[in-house]
């Protein structure tokens, strides 16, 4: 665990491009995702948008990153990004992995 | 004719969009190509870049349907989805995302 933990320090450390994300920061960020997602991210206002709270964090930020290149597209998600800036995107992905949610790993 | 058409365009826009329904019984013989990242926790992809594969049990079962059929019509990117989506029918479709998304229902 301890080496783990010293080998993902050392990953973030030896990638500068990484903006590290703040949860807490990414919280003052979510209204706007709160409105389809859920405040926490669990309880999304309809079938169609999924549920993000708990999802690995990296996934999040690499789905927010698809969307503002253009490589994943959805028309709401494609206009949110859009102002969202590399550090934006990766506070709200910290933000919302670090919820608590229904999410699971099944076979 | 024309009524009849129209009748018909009307019955098939009031079906919801890919009708079929799931069967999460039967999903639990077409899951083996997804249980291989996504049956493992923590697991990482190594193609086309690394990060965590998502956590997939618990979405709704619109959400897991939606997603298989962009990208077995090439409008979601990941490659390794794109091959293995593109041998689902929209039954198999309908089966996965009923079992993946009772399965995180608690």
């Amino acid at each position: 665990m301890n080496k783990l933990l010293a080998l993902t320090l050392a990953a973030c450390m030896a990638s500068p491009a990484f903006a590290g994300g703040d949860a807490a920061a990414g919280k003052q960020k979510s209204q706007a995702c709160a409105a389809c997602h859920g405040a926490d991210g669990n309880t999304p206002a309809g079938p169609d948008f999924p549920r993000i709270a708990g999802q690995h964090e990296d996934y999040l930020l690499k789905a927010l990153k698809d969307y503002k290149s253009g490589a994943r597209k959805n028309a709401i998600m494609g206009g949110q990004v859009s102002a969202l800036s590399a550090q934006d995107m990766a506070d709200l992905a910290a933000f919302f992995a670090s919820q608590r949610g229904s999410l699971a790993v099944i076979r | 004719m024309r009524i009849s058409l129209a009748f018909l365009l009307l019955c098939t826009l009031s079906l919801p969009a890919h009708g079929q329904t799931g069967n999460a019984e039967a999903a639990k013989g077409k899951n083996s190509w997804c249980m291989g990242c996504h049956g493992i926790p923590m697991y990482k992809t190594a193609f086309p870049e690394v990060y965590y594969v998502p956590k997939i049990a618990g979405q709704s079962p619109e959400y897991i349907a939606k997603a298989l059929q962009e990208y077995r019509a090439g409008d979601r990117s990941h490659p390794t989805m794109r091959g293995i989506a593109r041998h689902l029918t929209d039954q198999d479709i309908a089966d996965l995302a009923a079992y993946y998304g009772a399965g995180g229902a608690k």
